[in-house]
């Protein structure tokens, strides 16, 4: 099921009211309502694959407890592969088996040998790669003694499945989000005001800022040999402003839809596009995704210690790594190299710490240094998304290539005025929220409710004016 | 949580009320269009004789208005520019569900995209946006899902962003509409070198879409049940005939149904004087081919 459709419109009113008035009476039945829900929810798309997300909760529940139980170093080292396993085992089947497969043949073909490949026709599951990583970060938590196994299996299916994001995260750690299962949750009026205020500013990034750049980079992507460079760096930065309110739109609608059921999701984007260097960039991009590859796999493998060589190794495998997680494609390994090589001399340099708090915190506007930092951030960061969404990295390259003409000195041929000052009154929101959780947290906080709600119906006309066709979530396919 | 459900509900009926102010603009968004034949069949305005229906080949190289003088059947033009055959379908059923039938349907085939997908011939729904307020248009428009089924209570549901252009739009120079709905080419096209011998022949059946021939079986269905006469027309290219796709298209024609080739020895077809593009006359050659179909009809009489 969509977020940005009739179905979950009708879906959250009928959950909500009997999650609060009819299951209320007892936890365990609450909890219970919640997995059932969620069910229906992912079911929605296809419930043939509710069995993968049903035996990889078996597999992390049982493990979970067997872990607890068992003091053999050995044992426990068995169970936490077979766990690893199990999940990772899914997610390469069913996102990187063909991957592989036809990149085997090509090396073979390399070498003059044909060999017949079978490609198969896999649907990937939605969110695969999200309940995969929360599942295997809850046993690996319980393998490392940090996390205390649950015995309560409705409260951890509660966990794996819950339905605000289950299919494009937020990520969510068992240490945040499952203790809230074992608590009573009542219904906070504060809370749930600032729930609904969070779904709608979701709403508004995907369905006014994301989808309506969708059209404008998908017309220049898909036709980039025909625009001037100047129209092709427009299509990049359309891009840009898409995969930052469609994805953080989705985390804002899920956190948000969490909080009416009194449920507290971590903040997964902290206005990235402000960042002064890619290494701020990337703590707050994505940041439930960054922060799980820095504990499980990052520091693991000996994270900023060690050699030279060493600390260059660790970089590389995790931006690639977490560029491979995206989807499997070359494109996005690529994306992912050249993230490493833009953080790479900030880290040799011990300069990947600097700036820890919001740009210009405490004042209205940045210093002149601070705009430079932005400004370099921002364009890297752009260069980099051409290579997420191009097709292939040729067509990555040829894009480039296109760029770099005289035709970069052109009027770009498109130019959608109407997006152009969405974007930008947009980015003004986020500026002036950028000390909060999201851009209108506190937005006439203070201000009579006319101001408010006077706001948020006008937020949401522009949801309805500017709503083009029904979009998938770009982080669906991943 | 009382707090809540009040707050709710006082805050949805408010934007309820207030967001009818939004039907303002979506019943001002007609009187800017320059075509409103749509508008008028919504009306039942088009009680003809004879119909014209097809893409831009209907739109240009039919001179409806010659047809009624010269046979008295009082013809309406209502081919649409770019438009596909499930267009036609739907504005024929528009067409029968306000209006009288009329007797004869003039029926412009796109030989040979008439069954298959090509970005140039689409289903016109920037035809239908600006008439939203009626809920015919809103239903046909939900069914395309290029709007959602909150439209039926919503008025803002049924805007979009082109809906905010409050200049009226302009009749084009080359090719301005007549008060019976053609619209012949008047000016050369100064982009295009014309060669006649640059014309394809064959046809394969395996682009067709599915949609589009129900679309073609359900056009003649409709006109059977309504004791309409129709009548196929292929309307001249400044290129050589593809026969195959007419082979292909007499397979699939009920008996009771007619087809007008133009006249393929016309020396004036071979002249691209006549031509505006290698699929549309100017208004000078439409007159020619018009005069073809005139033929033809006072010869069926």
């Amino acid at each position: 099921m969509l977020f940005n459709s009739i179905d979950f419109a009708v879906f959250l009113p009928i959950v909500f009211i009997l999650y609060w008035f009819v299951f209320n009476y007892n936890l365990k039945a609450q909890n219970l309502f919640l997995v059932v829900a969620s069910y229906v929810f992912y079911g929605w798309w296809d419930w043939r694959f509710l069995s993968l997300i049903a035996f990889s909760s078996i597999v992390d529940y049982t493990i979970g407890i067997k872990l607890m139980k068992e003091n053999n170093p050995i044992k426990r080292k068995l169970y936490l592969w077979i766990s690893i396993a199990v999940n990772l085992g899914f997610l390469g089947f069913f996102k990187y088996y063909n991957f592989f497969i036809d990149n085997f043949s090509t090396v073979f073909s390399l070498f003059g040998s044909k060999i017949a490949t079978n490609s198969l026709n896999i649907i990937l599951p939605v969110g695969i790669s999200f309940y995969t990583f929360q599942t295997l970060s809850y046993t690996i938590d319980v393998y490392k003694r940090k996390l205390e196994p649950t015995k309560d299996i409705i409260s951890f299916f509660a966990f794996v499945s819950f339905f605000p994001q289950l299919v494009a995260g937020p990520i969510e750690r068992a240490t945040n989000l499952l203790p809230q299962f074992y608590r009573n949750r009542k219904f906070n009026y504060p809370q749930a005001v600032d729930g609904l205020r969070q779904i709608l500013w979701g709403f508004f990034k995907k369905i006014v800022i994301a989808d309506n750049c969708a059209e404008y980079a998908n017309m220049i992507f898909n036709n980039s040999d025909s625009y001037s460079g100047s129209t092709l760096v427009m299509g990049a930065l359309f891009f840009t402003f898409q995969i930052y309110g469609d994805f953080s739109g989705y985390s804002d609608i899920a956190i948000g839809t969490s909080r009416l059921f009194g449920l507290n999701l971590r903040q997964n984007f902290a206005f990235p596009y402000f960042s002064r260097d890619i290494a701020e960039f990337w703590r707050r991009w994505h940041i439930s995704l960054s922060t799980w590859f820095r504990d499980y796999l990052y520091i693991p493998i000996g994270g900023s210690r060690g050699s030279y060589c060493n600390k260059v190794r660790n970089i590389f495998i995790i931006f690639i790594v977490s560029g491979f997680w995206h989807g499997a494609n070359w494109t996005f390994i690529v994306w992912g190299f050249l993230n490493a090589l833009y953080f790479l001399p900030l880290m040799l340099a011990k300069r990947n710490r600097l700036n820890l708090e919001i740009v210009a915190q405490n004042e209205l506007l940045p210093s002149l240094k601070e705009i430079i930092g932005m400004g370099i951030t921002f364009g890297l960061t752009v260069f980099a998304w051409i290579f997420f969404r191009a097709n292939s990295i040729t067509h990555a390259i040829t894009y480039i290539k296109d760029i770099f003409t005289a035709s970069l000195f052109k009027i770009p041929e498109i130019r959608p005025s109407y997006l152009i000052i969405l974007i930008v009154g947009f980015m003004i929101f986020e500026w002036f929220g950028r000390n909060q959780q999201y851009g209108i947290e506190k937005l006439f906080f203070n201000k009579p409710r006319i101001f408010r709600w006077g706001f948020y119906m006008l937020l949401i006309a522009s949801v309805f004016i500017f709503s083009s066709r029904q979009q998938e979530f770009i982080y669906f396919q991943f | 949580m009382k707090k809540f459900f009040f707050n709710s509900l006082l805050f949805f009926i408010i934007f309820f009320i207030i967001e009818k102010s939004a039907y303002l603009i979506i019943s001002r968004a007609p009187t800017l269009e320059y075509d409103n034949r749509l508008e008028l069949l919504i009306k039942g305005e088009i009680n003809k004789d004879l119909i014209v229906l097809g893409s831009s080949r209907g739109a240009t190289n039919v001179m409806a208005k010659e047809i009624e003088e010269q046979t008295g059947l009082t013809s309406y033009n209502l081919s649409y520019m770019g438009s596909n055959i499930l267009f036609h379908e739907f504005i024929l059923n528009t067409l029968l569900k306000y209006n009288s039938a009329p007797d004869k349907i003039i029926f412009v085939i796109d030989n040979p995209y008439e069954f298959i997908d090509v970005e140039t011939l689409t289903f016109r729904n920037d035809r239908l946006y600006p008439l939203s307020k009626y809920n015919y248009i809103n239903n046909e428009l939900i069914k395309q899902k290029e709007r959602n089924i909150l439209s039926k209570i919503f008025c803002l549901a049924r805007i979009n962003r082109s809906d905010f252009k409050f200049k009226k739009k302009e009749m084009p120079d080359d090719n301005p509409m007549d008060s019976s709905g053609s619209m012949p080419y008047v000016n050369k096209n100064p982009n295009i070198e014309l060669d006649y011998s640059k014309g394809k022949n064959g046809y394969s059946t395996k682009n067709e879409i599915a949609n589009r021939l129900e679309a073609f079986y359900n056009i003649q269905k409709i006109c059977s049940n309504n004791n309409i006469e129709l009548i196929f027309v292929f309307s001249p290219d400044y290129q050589k005939f593809n026969d195959s796709f007419k082979i292909r298209f007499e397979r699939l024609l009920k008996s009771e149904n007619t087809i007008v080739v133009y006249d393929t020895l016309n020396p004036a077809y071979k002249n691209k004087e006549y031509f505006y593009d290698t699929s549309h006359l100017l208004k000078n050659g439409a007159s020619i081919f018009t005069s073809e179909i005139i033929e033809f009809l006072e010869k069926s009489k």
